[in-house]
């Protein structure tokens, strides 16, 4: 049989989506995440990396790399590690389980959400309403403080409902909600300290303003050829409280000028310090000791090959600075308003039970068309095309990197259905009576499938919006689904019909 | 066969304006339900947590849900337990907590009743605030009622003329009233995604809705055979959907709350619809063409 082009443009879609999709048969366990002082990542080893053997071991799933793990510190004495990795090889010797995390190799590049994966999440509402700037720089603060914390794999979206209400939504794989929930609540204490001496903190009202976003108080001033690239100098603004810059004065009237660094600053610097971790230290200007000044300039400095690379780094230590000075003084409070959490183990057993009940109930409707129809061609027509459309949406998926979660699953099963009676229409419309054209009942029957689909994507779309875009999901596939259906697979399958029902 | 088909006609021709009184009243009962139910309970469905705010707790266990249940009663009286089972070998593999209670509330009551620390491993806590479940709530009546405006409108334009579109939409409008008004006899508790099963439920139902149209006003043969042709068709879309949403429903009925309510409302849904499409907007397209003397 020769097929026309609406098919081959199925199987094309087809297959490339099985191409986004991906499955891979590599066996291995995947970093997840290493912690940045541990021995094996100053050996190189980094997130993404696949392990392939520990101590000669072969490492196939995750539970192997347990097992080793268990057995090699039974007790804390220092033990030597090999680790052999895909593309490279690591010697270590440590007394304890390394500091990482590993999972098995993601069978497919399908990314499943947090209630499919196991992990914690949690809408946060200002107590205040809020700009979308204000949200962005929420967001921003967020993720610096949750970067401190060395949590990885961590996503934080802000969210607008429909009555015009912005959220942060955080979600963390793997994660306790306890821990979630520690971070949100602790509000994040940010120190500057010098010499051990709290010069001024955030949250006190001691930082009144930092400036960003005005040239005029906060940039890059300038780049210069150094040995082996470019450096720029950034500085920005932040204005003190009296108080604190009374504190300040105090504190570097008995600090003595650095000689060595050419009598330019004071011998001790100024600490940032978020949660207790350091995160930056500045030097401090000789003008300013023993000075009462509100106003200081923060200065730094960004290095790269080029004077691009150099500017950009310049412009992102800027921009983490300021975001740390404001971290501690985030001027309004913060809510949990919903938390979830989903333990793994249901989790993985509900995939399964998914994959079960899609399978049995295709299975069922191919059954009820071939009896129904009688002809094992048209009712494998059928399968064969919810299946693809199964596989397209996967595949759109994988390729914009959609977190599948339970709405977005109900979306699948939501699609396929209607995709299934809309397929009906049209093996229907082609084999009633044969007094109209074969090209006019196809017409009609594109016409309702058609309709149908505008009347499917009107009522989806508030589901965006609706509900802080919890259910997002739902309209995300369905509309790939729907989309999908109506311009590849639709005219394909009654193309495959029209063909089947020509012969015979 | 002719004088089958013949028959079949006139018992139609006879009869289906009377169809039409049947549809008048089962609508008028569901309303007349559903506004009984308001004055009773100050909604037209019972909420569950995820609407009215409160803390649900998933523990992998074998303990009883009803003893549970019954302990927790003394503090919380409005906790439930259910339990969750393997699909497969039919073996409990956990239970779930329900409670408007907040989350460390209910939490320590649980650990305290179990002997057992529930951590990450073992348990999932989820809580949502009262303020922003009502929000949730609001905002997804508005959506139910953009869509179903929305649907409204686009089949105008497809149809163009206002009879047409109101028995589609009628057809839409019964489907969701009937199925809430037995929602709310069977006393199902709705959730959030309960509420997306119902925007489902609206695509569901016009797909069919709009093949009975189309058959209706643009195809060849007499009204009738108009009519059983797209029945047949409709019967089957509906019939094909109602036996993969059953089984799926089986499937997941003890493994996810979510789908289960997902399902049972499509299921609900899907059999009233084909009343209301094939009794209802037939009867009504049937005398709109007879008027129209439409052939």
């Amino acid at each position: 049989m020769k097929w026309g082009w609406r098919v081959w443009a199925l199987i094309i879609a087809l297959l490339l989506s099985l191409l986004a999709i991906s499955p891979s048969f590599e066996s291995g366990v995947v970093v997840k995440s290493i912690a940045k002082d541990s021995p094996l990542f100053e050996q190189g080893l980094r997130q993404g990396a696949i392990i392939k053997e520990i101590n000669r071991k072969p490492i196939l799933v995750a539970e192997d790399y347990a097992d080793v793990m268990n057995k090699l510190f039974a007790n804390s004495t220092d033990m030597r590690v090999d680790v052999v990795t895909k593309d490279s090889k690591y010697v270590v010797f440590i007394n304890q389980t390394p500091d990482m995390t590993v999972q098995n190799v993601p069978r497919t590049r399908i990314k499943t959400g947090l209630d499919i994966q196991g992990g914690a999440r949690a809408l946060i509402e200002p107590e205040q309403k809020l700009t979308n700037e204000q949200l962005q720089d929420l967001i921003a603060v967020s993720n610096n403080r949750l970067n401190v914390f060395g949590i990885s794999d961590v996503k934080i979206r802000g969210v607008t409902d429909l009555s015009g209400n912005k959220f942060m939504l955080i979600e963390v794989a793997g994660a306790t909600p306890s821990d979630l929930q520690d971070l949100i609540s602790k509000q994040g204490k940010f120190e500057a300290r010098i010499n051990n001496q709290t010069v001024f903190a955030g949250g006190s009202e001691d930082i009144t303003s930092v400036c960003r976003n005005d040239a005029s108080c906060a940039g890059v001033r300038g780049c210069t050829p150094v040995q082996g690239g470019y450096a720029c100098n950034f500085a920005f603004t932040i204005y003190l409280s009296e108080e604190a810059a009374r504190r300040h004065a105090n504190i570097t009237r008995g600090i003595d000028v650095d000689l060595l660094s050419g009598g330019q600053y004071l011998k001790a610097n100024l600490s940032l310090l978020l949660d207790d971790q350091l995160v930056d230290e500045l030097l401090i200007s000789r003008d300013l000791k023993g000075q009462v000044a509100t106003q200081i300039s923060i200065q730094g400095s960004g290095n790269g090959a080029t004077q691009e690379d150099a500017l950009n780094d310049a412009r992102a230590s800027m921009h983490r600075l300021q975001t740390v000075l404001i971290t501690g003084s985030l001027p309004y409070k913060l809510k949990i308003v919903k938390l979830d959490t989903i333990a793994p183990l249901l989790g993985g057993e509900f995939v399964r039970t998914l994959f079960l009940a899609g399978s049995v109930a295709l299975l069922a409707v191919g059954l009820i068309i071939l009896i129904r129809y009688r002809n094992i061609k048209e009712s494998l027509a059928v399968l064969f095309t919810s299946f693809s459309e199964l596989a397209i949406i996967l595949g759109v998926a994988a390729l914009i990197g959609w977190n599948l979660d339970l709405p977005s699953i109900a979306g699948i099963l939501a699609t396929i259905g209607t995709g299934l009676d809309q397929q009906i229409i049209i093996l229907d419309e082609t084999r009633r009576s044969r007094e109209l054209a074969l090209k006019a009942r196809m017409k009609r029957a594109l016409f309702v499938v058609f309709s149908a689909y505008a009347t499917a994507l009107v009522s989806l779309l508030p589901l965006y919006w609706a509900g802080a875009g919890l259910f997002k999901g739902f309209a995300v596939t369905t509309i790939i689904g729907i989309t999908a259906g109506v311009l590849i697979s639709r005219p394909a399958f009654a193309d495959i019909i029209k063909r089947i029902e020509e012969k015979s | 066969m002719a004088e089958n088909t013949v028959s079949h006609k006139s018992w139609y021709d006879r009869t289906y304006k009377y169809q039409l009184i049947l549809s008048v009243i089962a609508l008028a009962l569901a309303l007349g339900y559903l506004a009984f139910f308001y004055s009773a309970n100050g909604d037209i469905i019972h909420k569950d947590i995820s609407l009215t705010g409160g803390t649900t707790i998933t523990v992998s266990g074998a303990n009883s849900p009803e003893e549970i249940q019954n302990a927790l009663r003394a503090r919380f009286p409005d906790a439930t337990a259910r339990s969750i089972s393997n699909i497969r070998t039919g073996e409990q593999i956990g239970f779930f907590v329900e409670s408007t209670a907040s989350a460390e509330e209910l939490k320590s009551a649980l650990e305290e009743l179990l002997g057992v620390k529930l951590t990450q491993e073992n348990s999932s806590v989820e809580f949502t605030g009262s303020a922003l479940s009502s929000s949730f709530y609001k905002q997804l009546r508005i959506a139910v009622l953009i869509a179903f405006i929305g649907m409204g409108l686009v089949v105008f334009v497809i149809f163009r003329t206002p009879f047409r579109s109101l028995s589609i939409i009628a057809a839409g409008f019964a489907d969701i009233v009937m199925t809430l008004a037995l929602i709310d006899i069977l006393g199902m508790q709705i959730s959030l995604a309960g509420i997306v099963a119902l925007l489902m439920l609206i695509g569901y139902a016009v797909d069919t809705d709009m093949l009975l149209t189309t058959r209706v006003l643009r195809g060849e043969g007499s009204i009738n055979s108009r009519i059983s042709g797209a029945f047949k068709t409709g019967i089957t879309m509906t019939l094909t959907a109602i036996v993969a949403i059953g089984v799926s429903l089986f499937f997941v009925y003890g493994n996810s709350e979510t789908l289960r309510q997902m399902f049972t409302i499509l299921l609900i849904g899907l059999g009233f619809d084909i009343f209301n499409t094939w009794v209802t907007n037939a009867a009504l397209l049937k005398w709109y063409a007879e008027a129209k003397r439409l052939t």
